[in-house]
């Protein structure tokens, strides 16, 4: 089979005012493998979606080779040749590996599966593809978040495809899964398949790419042979020029409030400690699936801890159940405020309250009256957008949810302050307002710790910023050190040699 | 019914239609109740009026504890064996305590509910303790606990009657203090407990937050498990409490009364608007199921139903109720 070029020439699509992709034209030339990076948000799920059939583009034309496509659906891109291997796997968990790469396609015989087919004809595949210790037969939920990524692939590859697109195969993955799976895609690309390969880890790019193309903020923002990509040039491509941050002025104390200390969490964390100071805004770094919900988590008493202490003011509470950890001062606001965080059918009121009922009501008793002081404040503070407050909270916006929940915590008074992903889902005016709550309560001597994916957000919001990687606290960023560029190396790229 | 106001809904044109849907339900039990009043003969009579409170008086106050149960996400289906249980409970521990005397004291009568009511409060506490520790859902565990319970009783009475009250027995059941029938007044505490709790305690919010969104609910710090078991406690409680009053009308501990009472109680709360998927509904709401269905069967009395096309009637109501209920969360 020839390898074929994709090339796209003007792609765009629009959300509303929103450029999630802007004209975007670029050659990925036959048979080789096109690394595809990006941040949150740069427009990498856009240009899946698009390529993929997801979503047709609102202008410009995708071109297979000198002929042009239409992709108006999954299926005439799968018909076009061209497959994708989503992040979240979508393998059926009950079935068995032969089932779950033919599925849909099972081989028949007179109406009814032909199971000896159907087992001899994927094992023949799993050993073309170098995956033979893989039994057929075997329910793919027994099988490592690895090996499943290998049967996703295998499934992919048994469909023929011209295009391979990957979106990031190897977050999940151990180092020597990462190997078997380059070793698949290098077998793809030698059959002239073309392959992109959208990564968050640049350490890897060296060992599987041919070319490095960046996007940043929906556009095309370059494209690199990989010999010279080098990781300056790559974050440049990346970030671009970074405005000067504009952090206001403030220095926390010295005196610690919250130590942890060796703390022990499997299978994420192996080994981690740190001390928050009073008044201090501290940042956690780290990829999707390093742990850092867990951590909050664990600090906060949703989850126990393997091992390791947490002590508030020289006080052991790692061993507090979590309402007395609120008692104690801590307060937790959820990275997924919709699951976890809010009753969106509830009224706003309610939802500013539902942390501190039992501070707030006397002897047990509370209405409606006795709350609404405490409901006012945090709308005045926070700035909510409230007509009413006995509307549901599903009403507003998500900026102004995210303040509801932060202002919940507010009420109890706390003393340390645990935010899960504050700034995720809500738009960039929202999210400065969430930070300068945060410096504000900073000032009034509140301690925070911010978790976050959004390296750009910590770089500007914390005083400091722990990077947590493989289980440990890999670096630490304060002061004029803190730039999003060196925390995006720490957390994402791993020098030349650390992976076996 | 849930009425969600909409930003618009302060305006005067959008806010009667919403005032409407708000009180949907008090608003058909009243031109139900018109209805019956001039198509019923002697409805509007006071001692009808208050036969009817009086029979809805059990049913009535186990569905306000069945309310909280199913705001906070739960369900119990055993409360119509709970109620038998509990009457059989009642009358053997008063033959056991007393000696099997003719006019056994008060105060062994007093221990004798003590006991029963203490029995329900542990059965309540083990349907919490399920849900935690094993992750029952309490729909397959009250399922359970209906046929246990029913079994207790029937092992308890051995198939007859006990029959070992004292003569005064039957003022908890069917006696009058000022005219009005026992059986009502404790209805209305139910309603006054029950109404204070959802609407000025903390707890009774926590209840909301729990059903509304349990994992929410876990992480702003409150005890979902002992919310969730203090729910069930006061229901079973309830529903013992209405087997004294069961036993003392028919003056023995029976093991047959109450059969499919949980059917009752669970549609009154849904004809009054409390949620299945939990967080939502009100006491108020609540009482209007109750009465609306105790009118019903008052109704289909007076007009000379057949009693076995008003079972259809009923299970016809209750399906329209739980249509309706689905059909808002659909929304």
């Amino acid at each position: 089979m020839a390898a074929i070029d994709l090339r796209l020439q003007g792609l765009t699509r629009h959300y509303g005012a929103v450029r999630a992709l802007d004209d975007f034209s670029h050659v990925f030339t036959g048979g080789q493998v096109h690394a595809l990076i990006g941040k949150n948000g740069s427009g990498k799920s856009t240009f899946i979606k698009m390529i993929s059939g997801a979503t047709p583009p609102s202008r410009g034309t995708i071109w297979l080779g000198d002929r042009p496509v239409s992709l108006r659906s999954p299926q005439e891109a799968l018909q076009a040749g061209i497959v994708t291997v989503h992040q979240e796997l979508s393998l059926v968990p009950g079935l068995s590996v032969a089932e779950n790469i033919f599925l849909g396609r099972l081989p028949k015989r007179g109406g009814l599966i032909d199971w000896s087919a159907l087992h001899s004809r994927a094992s023949a595949l799993l050993q073309e593809m170098g995956a033979a210790e893989i039994d057929p037969h075997q329910p793919v939920e027994t099988l490592s978040v690895g090996r499943q990524q290998v049967v996703e692939i295998v499934k992919a590859s048994s469909l023929d495809p011209r295009i391979l697109l990957l979106d990031e195969p190897t977050s999940a993955l151990a180092s020597h899964e990462v190997e078997q799976l380059f070793g698949l895609v290098r077998k793809l690309k030698a059959r002239g398949v073309t392959i992109i390969y959208i990564s968050h880890r640049l350490a890897e790019l060296p060992q599987i790419a041919d070319t490095v193309t960046a996007l940043r903020d929906g556009i095309h923002a370059g494209s690199l042979p990989i010999a010279e990509a080098t990781p300056p040039r790559i974050l440049d491509m990346m970030f671009g020029d970074l405005p000067p941050l504009d952090r206001p002025d403030h220095s926390p104390g010295l005196e610690p409030l919250l130590e942890v200390r060796n703390l022990r969490l499997a299978p994420w964390i192996e080994d981690v400690s740190f001390t928050l100071h009073k008044g201090e805004v501290l940042g956690i770094a780290g990829m999707l699936g390093s742990g850092r919900t867990e951590i909050l988590h664990t600090i906060f008493g949703a989850r126990a801890q393997d091992a390791g202490h947490i002590l508030l003011d020289g006080r052991e509470i790692g061993t507090l159940s979590l309402p007395a950890r609120k008692e104690a001062g801590l307060a937790y606001a959820s990275e997924d405020r919709k699951q976890a965080g809010l009753v969106l059918d509830h009224a706003i009121h309610t939802n500013l309250v539902t942390a501190p009922l039992r501070r707030i009501a006397q002897r047990g008793l509370t209405w409606m009256g006795l709350e609404r002081p405490h409901v006012d404040r945090q709308i005045a503070d926070l700035q909510i957008k409230v007509s009413d407050a006995r509307l549901p909270v599903s009403s507003l916006s998500g900026g102004n949810q995210q303040k509801v929940v932060v202002g919940n915590w507010l009420n109890t008074a706390p003393r340390v302050l645990l935010l899960d992903e504050p700034g995720r889902g809500v738009d960039v005016q929202a999210k400065r307002q969430i930070y300068q709550i945060i410096w504000d309560q900073a000032a009034r001597g509140l301690s925070s710790i911010v978790v976050s994916t959004e390296l750009e957000d910590l770089a500007e919001c914390c005083d400091r910023v722990l990077v947590l990687r493989d289980g440990r606290i890999t670096a630490e960023f304060a002061g004029t050190g803190l730039d999003p560029k060196s925390l995006y190396a720490a957390t994402m790229a791993q020098p030349e040699g650390t992976r076996a | 019914m849930t009425a969600r106001p909409t930003p618009e809904s302060g305006s005067n044109a959008a806010a009667l239609p919403a005032l409407l849907r708000r009180h949907s339900m008090l608003i058909i039990l009243i031109a139900f109740y018109i209805l019956v009043a001039f198509t019923g003969r002697g409805f509007l009579s006071i001692d009808n009026q208050l036969n009817i409170l009086r029979t809805v008086a059990v049913p009535g106050m186990i569905a306000f504890g069945m309310t909280l149960v199913i705001i906070v996400g739960e369900i119990d289906l055993s409360v119509g064996s709970m109620v038998a249980v509990s009457a059989c409970i009642t009358a053997w521990m008063v033959r056991l305590l007393s000696g099997g005397a003719m006019e056994p004291s008060v105060l062994v009568v007093m221990a004798a509910m003590v006991i029963a009511l203490g029995f329900a409060a542990l059965i309540g506490m083990f349907n919490g303790f399920l849900r935690r520790r094993i992750g029952v859902p309490t729909f397959i565990s009250s399922l359970a606990m209906m046929a246990t319970l029913a079994g207790v009783a029937n092992l308890i009475t051995g198939g007859s009657p006990i029959e070992s009250f004292p003569s005064w027995y039957y003022i908890i059941g069917s006696g009058r203090f000022l005219g009005v029938p026992v059986p009502v007044y404790l209805l209305g505490l139910a309603f006054a407990f029950t109404f204070i709790l959802t609407n000025y305690t903390a707890l009774g919010r926590e209840i909301y937050a729990v059903g509304g969104n349990i994992e929410a609910a876990r992480l702003s710090g409150i005890n979902v498990w002992r919310t969730k078991t203090i729910c069930l406690v006061i229901t079973c409680v309830f529903a013992a409490i209405g087997g004294i009053v069961y036993s003392s009308l028919i003056n023995s501990g029976n093991s047959s009364i109450a059969r499919g009472l949980e059917l009752e109680v669970i549609s009154a709360c849904i004809i009054g608007g409390v949620s299945l998927f939990g967080g939502k509904g009100s006491i108020w709401g609540a009482f209007i199921g109750v009465l609306f269905l105790g009118v019903l069967l008052n109704a289909m009395t007076l007009w000379g139903f057949n009693p076995y096309a008003q079972q259809v009637v009923k299970g016809a109501l209750i399906l329209g109720a739980v249509f309706v209920n689905f059909a808002i969360e659909r929304r």
